[in-house]
């Protein structure tokens, strides 16, 4: 997948987390290079996320909120305050006698150097840590996209080396937009590469590129990003085995139908 | 009325704890349910519960709620962290989910809009015939994907795909505002 997911319940699968291989490798290396699937995956997330008010309402025990609370006060932003509040607490209960003034005075000299050497040793290790953990996420990310984008380009070989794979050209539709599309396409495989340009859709409708099977109803192979340019070339993945008999652009209320609706705008006959 | 999700995590990037503790009143309840019914295990829950408040509180000038929801994050935040847990993935993995954004059709800063939520998701989801119910919960709240779904069910793999799929499309319709 170069484009946008085929489908717009695919953002609901992706988010309950059902997608798996190749269908997730690619969905994972689209989604953070389009801020129009990125907010569709936002969307589908908080759809999802609902589902958590199927659960039977258990309520926490309220030691979770106490510790919760102590936890933030050993917090490295919290750690200051936290030494502060307890020496507060410490002072009533301690008698003044001379001895004892002294005797803190000792125990001061000591103790701040070492709490400060401890505090700086602790801020330093959490900043480590953290940073690690960034550039640990940092590194799966580029791994997952760089996979993702092999996984593709051997596909884009293995199509273009098929004996069997045909270009198809789809033209204008006298009275339609203006668009020259062309379809590299391998039946056998289920695959198909598509590149061209196409005249911008108007407000709130999509471009969407369709199958047309030798017997039954047109399949969609997802949506079309309208350029007045070049377009870069995207990657489509259609039911492995079934043979078309064309391609076709239709205009579709935005984001796409399952099944054709609007007018044809480009069309393409295999041949 | 009470303050914002919004007003609160500013409260909370000035390191006021007061703030922190009013978002954990509003939203423990709902994480504690989903946390104990992917886990069924108390003390793992609490212990998941505790620590994605305290991401909350450690990152909370990283949140940005112009692009989406509080109690949506928590959840997602959440149920990543009890499903790696449940599967013994990396727990580490949660932390790319810093970036993610979530947006929830309802605002459920209000404890009725929540309340009205949990009989609109329990009717969405009697909705569904049995089977998509429970591919449906097998999917959120034991983190299986299709392949696994088919292997637990033992249904084919295409007529699983195609459950989930309708069940989703069912989901959106009655849950989109």
């Amino acid at each position: 997948m170069n484009g946008h997911p085929t489908r717009p319940e695919d953002f609901d699968l992706y988010a309950l987390g059902v997608l798996e291989g190749e269908e997730k490798a690619a969905f994972e290396a689209h989604v953070p290079t389009c801020a129009a699937c990125a907010e569709k995956l936002a969307e589908a997330r908080g759809r999802i996320a609902l589902l958590a008010f199927a659960a039977p309402r258990v309520e926490p025990s309220p030691a979770v909120k106490d510790r919760l609370m102590r936890q933030i006060h050993s917090a490295p932003a919290g750690f200051s305050r936290a030494v502060a509040g307890a020496q507060r607490e410490r002072a009533p209960r301690e008698p003044e006698r001379a001895e004892g003034f002294f005797g803190r005075w000792w125990a001061a000299a000591v103790l701040v150097p070492v709490a400060a050497v401890l505090i700086l040793v602790s801020v330093r290790l959490w900043q480590q840590n953290a940073r690690l953990i960034d550039e640990l996420g940092e590194e799966r990310a580029t791994l997952q996209k760089q996979q993702a984008q092999l996984d593709e380009a051997r596909h884009i070989v293995a199509l273009m080396e098929a004996k069997d794979t045909r270009t198809v050209a789809l033209a204008s539709q006298p009275g339609m937009a203006k668009g020259d599309v062309r379809v590299m396409y391998n039946a056998k495989m289920g695959m198909a590469m598509c590149d061209g340009w196409v005249d911008p859709a108007p407000a709130n409708m999509s471009y969407q590129l369709w199958l047309v099977p030798m017997e039954g109803k047109p399949i969609s192979a997802g949506l079309v990003e309208y350029s007045n340019g070049p377009m870069k070339p995207w990657m489509v993945k259609l039911p492995p085995g079934v043979e078309a008999k064309a391609f076709a652009i239709t205009l579709e209320p935005e984001g796409g139908m399952p099944q054709p609706t609007g007018p044809m705008v480009l069309v393409g006959p295999v041949s | 009325m009470s303050t914002s999700d919004a007003a609160l995590i500013q409260k909370i990037v000035q390191r006021d704890e007061s703030a922190l503790a009013a978002l954990y009143d509003r939203y423990a309840g709902l994480l504690s349910s989903v946390l104990n019914r992917i886990l069924r295990d108390t003390q793992a829950s609490e212990e998941i519960l505790q620590d994605v408040f305290f991401q909350l509180w450690r990152n909370a000038a990283q949140f940005d709620s112009g692009r989406g929801s509080l109690p949506g994050w928590l959840v997602v935040i959440a149920r990543n962290r009890a499903i790696s847990r449940l599967r013994r993935h990396n727990p580490s993995e949660g932390e790319e989910l810093l970036e993610t954004s979530v947006i929830v059709p309802s605002n459920l800063e209000s404890a009725v809009v929540q309340q009205q939520l949990l009989g609109r998701v329990k009717g969405a989801l009697e909705n569904l015939s049995a089977d998509q119910r429970a591919a449906i919960e097998l999917a959120y709240f034991e983190g299986l994907t299709h392949s696994e779904i088919a292997s637990r069910t033992g249904d084919p793999l295409g007529t699983v795909k195609t459950r989930i799929r309708t069940a989703v499309e069912s989901l959106k319709r009655t849950l989109s505002p």
